[in-house]
């Protein structure tokens, strides 16, 4: 029994989403509108400073407060954590020292807000400053001074350095080498929903957390450990998500003091962070300097690229990492490269720390690379999308650092996208100061590894089917806002022929739903989506044995479709209640038969394909996604400003499970790649950020954001569900260097630096007008007008 | 949620009562109009009043009348968007209903007033800041501390005027009813600001703004408003302009005026008459006038924005204005 | 101190005792369990805490809730006709014009607003009436499929144009 189209099929439908209607009408439940009995209000004191030695706390006269019931510091909850098990470097308390403006240092509960405020105001520090290391030199520089005193590497979170082949020999072989340097500024996710968990200790023993968390699984295991409670007696419970981007990806300090808060009173305590407390949460986007060489031969065959990147940090690991890895990783894809060199370097400063943001660690190089393909274009008089395809991986190969390519659809993506934006027919020639550019990219469907090691499945669903004809599916992953309740709902509903509005998707409840390893690196389509289709299948093949004995045909010939289960060689028998059954009748059929109940588990654990290489052991997935945009713009020569006249996105997603949700994501990633391009940048004034606020810190409104074209290219990845992949942070990859190579259309000057303000956009205008009087050219000339249009 | 500081909360019927209140709690009182910058500084700590008077329970300052003689007399607790849909604003002043609809978004349009906007607080990226935010920093000179960021020797707090409707309304010879327990006093919109972006306003005591009064507009003269901002809602201004030019665009000029905001405690007021008497508005005037305007305004790091880019963008600004008048579309591409 | 509060919320007379210094948003969510109304920055820079007073936009988070004496609030609870979700809402379903669903009330409260104001919006305007809350997961485009639809399904219900213009 194959999943047959013999009608019509669940995929690829247009009629909105399982979770639609509660958010709609205002039903869904965010952690923030949970209401307890007794429930008390938690807050957080942070440090104004940003690198510190805690000389005092007095806590008394806070405790003291009517209405207060607990007051806890660092030493309540001593026990290190971190995402990343080789980074344990956090504390939910700061104990000793603080080392941001931010750092939590004591967090009280009291019967209200106002009186919780009032007592943080009541408790007294005494901070001894410290000298502070604000940047990525003095980071590397200043070994006095040691934000981590027990780090193992001074103020290095993390060196990665891998070499593959002989770079140099690699230059030898080339034509043209291009040589530029990057900087991509650090950026946050700001989910419109502020973080925000209630914790609930019960008389039993028994922990309760609900938490706006993009990984209730990582969550658990962490409460467990840092509040000392067995794992078996915690409980994680995601509710609605108000989006995360990565940003909910850590555990947070939050989680574990209404936790510990609630077990000190015995009350449900919770606590939402401010607008600006998330700022200073963070775990955004790694500001990235980067310096990157190519070498590319007449021809367009890249022969070699050497690349080194510094990341700034913050003061705590994070992912970071992870991130210093996949800073690297993904250089040797979309384009085959035959020899390459990189080294990270990520470090700690006094600031808040970064992480992982959509597109986590492959936004910045890939911004670099991209520039640099159309530099090279321009400088050997190739057309930038032959250049790219002349590159192209192939399916069914191996890159150079041993990443297993599976299904690709990038030429299919540079033609879609160039046929619909007129890319050829545009190029250098809109006139002045209008210019359209193009970028590819790819991105992972998740980590063949998990964080933590372990040889168990990366997701378990569990699927219950009953006479009333429901199907229940239970799941550990996490929807926040991307759409995975739907993804699992329409998967089933494909296999199972019914409708996903008969179904319930319970997820991320770590005591009803087995465990899947959460939303984060793009991994819930692929795996989520392989152990619902397993689990689906199996559910199917129990209905399928005692119906077509009823039928009176081979099991393998049964259709689901419809609610109607038939044999499938006899398409008039469907709606014939002779010969068919109807869903709900199957599972009766099926129970009465067996004398058992209907339900099944399914589960995803990625092949054990590592790279051949050692040294690459975070990288490798199961498969990549990829993508074409082109960006079209009208640049204001006297102001600077750029405005996005259009963005075309064509993405590589597999197979759309749901057009409307994947067509969601590619939008949504363009929309926060052309808010990182134009407007979005962490300013400092010291330690200080300048704009902890949505007021000051620019995220684009709907008048800041251009018409966004999506075309959905399907490749059939042999090994995702129906063939799916990711399409929630690849999608980004390509927003801003498109955006960057229409600029340089436009004018002719690159934008080396994020976000391109109109002042950095009319200083370069500028630079180039004066190069331009003194004769002289830049490093790379830009081609004539015209010249690199054409195929 | 981020709370508000507790206070007591009054509504008088009448302006009679409102002025009475204000003279009794005296400082420690606050107008609460749309609220929507009130509000949200009380949420950062800057301002902790135990009395809130509301304006929302007299009728009487709010709605646009006939002026006798001419003009509008728009009461100060009317909307932005109700000024800004108004048919005879539209009709005779709409510089001003174009600033009404460049302030923030449409949704605060609908809340916030004319009142509160001649009056909305001077704005710096130091000042606006939680109470955290300022602890952390050092408090600065117009809230709590001893030492201006912007300007670290200055004896004087650099925030900056903000409103989007002032630069307009000074050009229109705008003035504003002030009424307080000794009496009421109407003086012109330019009147009302210092060069102290701390103590900004040059109300009395107690006053009250009851209505912006608007004299019927010059024949023969028009004034644009301009503003530039990184987004294009829910953005304040990191410039403000408007321009005025009055008499015959091509036979000759009478009188020009530019006033630039965003700049400092008070808008820059720069008459150009002399400038532009008697020549016709051509592309090399605009330039002159651009450049003049430009001249006397200083702008410091109170904004996100780079002074000298903002100082360069007067130039910039002020000249396309002219050359819209002059019927050039904009140089803009 | 605490002063009374009388106004009508989704149709409802409601009477309350409440703090001067408590917020529209506050009281809406935290005394009248109308958690639908969002909060995303408190200080009026989002747009998720919109409702509607007097039929108008409102963000009410920098609303005092003493401020709404004798007024008419609707929140995302209160869109509802008849029983029958509204067409706005029906189209952001059906667009999937929600991701997160957490700007989803206070946008589809602009958005009634403005097809009541104005039935026919053209792009721009549409753009201009969503831009007062920000959504940071979609990029709004699926956003504006769903005014558009709204549109085109409020038209075909409105017995009379003009029933679909502002009511003052
Ligand atoms: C996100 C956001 C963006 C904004 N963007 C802009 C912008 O781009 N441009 C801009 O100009 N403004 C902006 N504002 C500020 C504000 O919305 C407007 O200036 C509005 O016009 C203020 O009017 P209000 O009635 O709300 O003032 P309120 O907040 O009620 O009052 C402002 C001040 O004036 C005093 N006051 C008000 N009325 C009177 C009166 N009649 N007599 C005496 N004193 C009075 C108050 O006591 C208070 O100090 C923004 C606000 C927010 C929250
Ligand atoms: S919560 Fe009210 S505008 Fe953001
Ligand atoms: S749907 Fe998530 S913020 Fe709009």
């Amino acid at each position: 029994m194959t999943d047959r189209p013999d009608a019509p099929s669940a995929l690829g439908q247009r009629a909105g989403k399982i979770d639609g209607p509660p958010k709609v009408t205002g039903a869904a439940v965010f952690a923030d509108d949970l209401r307890l009995p007794r429930m008390l209000i938690g807050k957080i004191l942070r440090s104004p400073h940003a690198h510190a030695r805690i000389a005092r706390i007095d806590v008394s006269r806070a405790r003291a407060l009517p209405g207060v019931h607990a007051v806890i510091t660092g030493e309540d909850l001593p026990e290190r954590y971190g995402v990343i098990p080789v980074s344990q470097d956090e504390t939910a308390l700061k104990i000793g020292k603080v080392r941001m403006v931010g750092d939590e240092v004591a967090a009280v509960a009291a019967v209200d807000e106002d009186t919780a405020l009032a007592a943080l105001a009541l408790i007294e520090v005494d901070y001894e400053p410290l000298p502070e290391i604000l940047t990525v030199e003095d980071a590397l520089t200043r070994s006095d001074v040691l934000i981590h005193e027990d780090a193992k590497n001074g103020n290095v979170t993390k060196r990665v350095f891998q070499r593959y082949g002989n770079v140099d020999e690699g230059f030898a072989e080339a034509d043209v080498i291009v040589e530029d340097e990057y900087l991509y500024e650090a950026s946050t996710h700001v989910p419109l929903e502020t973080h925000c968990a209630v914790g609930h200790y019960t008389p039993d023993g028994k922990l309760t957390v609900w938490s706006s968390t993009q990984i209730p699984h990582y969550l658990h295991r962490y409460l467990a450990r840092v509040l000392g409670i067995d794992a078996a007696r915690v409980r994680v419970i995601k509710p609605e998500v108000g989006a995360g981007y990565g940003g909910k990806s850590d555990p947070f300090p939050l989680e574990f003091c209404a936790a510990e808060l609630s077990r000190r009173t015995g009350r449900p305590v919770k606590i939402a962070y401010t607008r600006e407390e998330v700022f200073y949460a963070h775990r955004g986007r790694h500001q990235f300097k980067m310096w990157l060489k190519m070498g590319v031969k007449k021809s367009g065959e890249i022969t070699a690229i050497d690349y080194k990147c510094w990341l700034d940090g913050g003061a705590y690991s994070s992912f970071g990492v992870v991130t210093s890895y996949y800073a690297g990783v993904f250089m040797t894809l979309p384009y085959t490269l035959p020899r390459y060199r990189f080294e990270a370097i990520r470090v700690f400063t006094n600031k808040p720390p970064a992480g992982p943001k959509r597109g986590h660690g492959a936004i910045q190089p890939r911004f670099a690379l991209e520039l640099h393909i159309d530099k090279a274009a321009a400088a050997l008089g190739i057309d930038p999308v032959d250049l790219r395809r002349r590159n192209c991986v192939e399916p069914g190969t191996e890159t150079v650092n041993g990443l297993r390519i599976t299904s690709v659809a990038l030429k299919e993506c540079l033609d879609a996208v160039t046929k619909a934006s007129g890319y050829h027919e545009k190029r250098g020639r809109l006139g002045p100061n209008r210019g359209i550019g193009l970028a590819a990219s790819t991105y992972m469907c998740g980590a063949n590894h998990s964080i933590y090691a372990s040889e168990g499945p990366h997701s378990t669903v569990q699927m219950k089917l009953d006479r009333s004809g429901q199907v229940a599916i239970f799941s550990g992953t996490a929807d926040i806002g991307q759409g995975s309740v739907e993804m699992l709902g329409r998967i089933a509903a494909e296999v199972l022929g019914i409708s996903t509005r008969d179904m319930r998707v319970v997820e991320g409840d770590t005591d009803l739903t087995p465990v899947d390893l959460g939303s984060y690196s793009s991994r819930v389509t692929f795996m989520a989506g392989n152990a619902v289709l397993q689990a689906a299948r199996r559910c199917r093949d129990q209905l399928a044995g005692p119906v077509a004995a009823k039928l009176g045909c081979a099991p393998a010939d049964l259709v689901f479709r419809d609610h109607r289960i038939w044999p499938g060689d006899h398409p008039e028998w469907k709606d014939d209640p002779a010969h068919s059954l109807s869903f709900r009748q199957g599972v009766e059929v099926a129970e009465a038969a067996t004398g058992q109940g209907i339900g099944a588990m399914g589960s995803y654990r990625p092949p054990r394909i590592g790279s051949r290489f050692r040294q690459t052991s975070v990288g490798p997935s199961p498969a990549y996604s990829f993508t074409a945009q082109v960006a079209e713009v009208t640049v204001d020569p006297e102001t600077g400003e750029i405005s996005i006249d259009r963005i075309w996105a064509a993405h590589d997603c597999g197979k759309a499970i749901n057009p409307q949700v994947v067509e969601g994501q590619v939008e949504g990633c363009v929309y926060m790649g052309v808010g990182e391009a134009l407007l979005e940048e962490h300013v400092f004034r010291g330690a200080l950020y300048q704009s902890p606020s949505i007021l000051e810190y620019k995220i684009p409104t709907s008048l800041d954001t251009p018409p966004i074209e999506v075309l959905l290219v399907e490749s059939h990845d042999p090994e995702g569900p129906f063939g799916a992949k990711e399409a929630g942070e690849g999608p980004q990859l390509s927003t801003v260097p498109a955006i960057a190579n229409a600029v340089w259309d436009a004018t002719g000057v690159w934008m080396n630096e994020t976000p391109f303000l109109p002042e950095r956009v009319l200083k370069a205008l500028e630079a180039k007008r004066k190069a331009e009087a003194k004769g002289r050219t830049a490093a790379v000339a830009p081609a004539p007008r015209g010249s690199g249009s054409g195929t | 949620m981020m709370r508000l500081p507790a206070f007591d909360y009054r509504v008088p019927r009448e302006v009679g009562e409102a002025v009475s209140l204000l003279a009794e709690y005296g400082e420690d009182a606050k107008v609460l109009a749309g609220g929507t910058d009130l509000l949200p500084s009380m949420k950062q700590g800057l301002f902790t009043p135990k009395v809130l008077v509301s304006l929302r329970g007299m009728a009487e300052l709010r709605g646009i009348r006939d002026a006798e003689g001419g003009g509008l007399r728009v009461g100060a607790a009317t909307t932005l968007r109700d000024v800004a849909r108004d048919p005879r604003v539209l009709a005779l002043y709409p510089a001003l209903a174009d600033a009404c609809s460049t302030v923030a978004t449409h949704i605060i349009q609908g809340t916030g007033t004319l009142g509160g906007n001649v009056l909305l607080d001077t704005r710096c990226t130091y000042y606006n800041q939680s109470a955290f935010w300022r602890t952390a920093l050092g408090f600065c000179l117009k809230k709590g501390g001893d030492v201006c960021h912007v300007a670290r020797t200055s004896p004087t707090c650099m925030a900056t005027a903000s409103a989007d409707t002032v630069p307009a309304l000074i050009l229109m010879g705008a003035n504003a009813r002030l009424v307080g327990a000794a009496g009421e006093r109407v003086v012109p919109v330019e009147s009302l600001y210092t060069d102290d972006g701390r103590d900004w306003n040059t109300l009395r005591p107690g006053e009250l703004l009851t209505e912006v009064l608007l004299p019927p507009p010059a024949p023969g003269s028009a004034i644009l408003h301009r503003k530039m901002r990184r987004r294009q809602a829910i953005d304040y201004g990191f410039l403000l302009a408007a321009v005025r030019v009055d008499g015959d665009l091509a036979g000759g000029l009478t009188d020009a005026r530019v006033v630039v905001s965003c700049v400092g405690p008070r808008p820059v007021v720069t008459p150009l008459g002399d400038l532009v008497a008697g020549r016709p508005l051509t592309a090399e005037l605009a330039e002159e006038i651009a450049h003049a305007a430009a001249r006397p305004a200083a702008p410091l790091t109170t904004h996100g924005v780079m002074p000298s880019y903002r100082k360069k963008m007067i130039r910039v600004t002020v000249r396309r204005a002219l050359d819209t008048l002059r019927g050039e579309p904009s140089a803009a591409v | 101190m605490r002063q009374i509060l009388r106004l009508t919320v989704n149709g409802e007379a409601a009477e309350s005792l409440v703090a001067p210094h408590q917020s529209l948003a506050d009281f809406l969510r935290e005394d009248l369990g109308l958690t639908g109304t969002k909060h995303g920055c408190d200080l009026g820079d989002c747009g998720a805490c919109t409702v509607l007073v007097d039929g108008e936009p409102r963000l009410s988070c920098i609303t005092l809730a003493l401020e709404c004496e004798g007024r008419e609030v609707t929140t995302i609870e209160g869109v509802a006709r008849d029983g029958r979700v509204h067409p706005v809402q029906e189209a952001f379903d059906r667009c999937v014009a929600a991701q997160c669903g957490y700007c989803t009330p206070g946008l589809v409260l602009s958005c009634v607003a403005l097809l009541r104001d104005n039935p026919s919006p053209s792009e721009a305007q549409i753009r201009a009436g969503l831009s007062g809350n920000i959504c940071r997961c979609t990029g709004y485009t699926k956003i504006m499929d769903a005014v558009r639809e709204a549109a085109v399904e409020l038209a075909g219900q409105a017995p009379s144009p003009a029933e679909g213009s502002r009511r003052d």
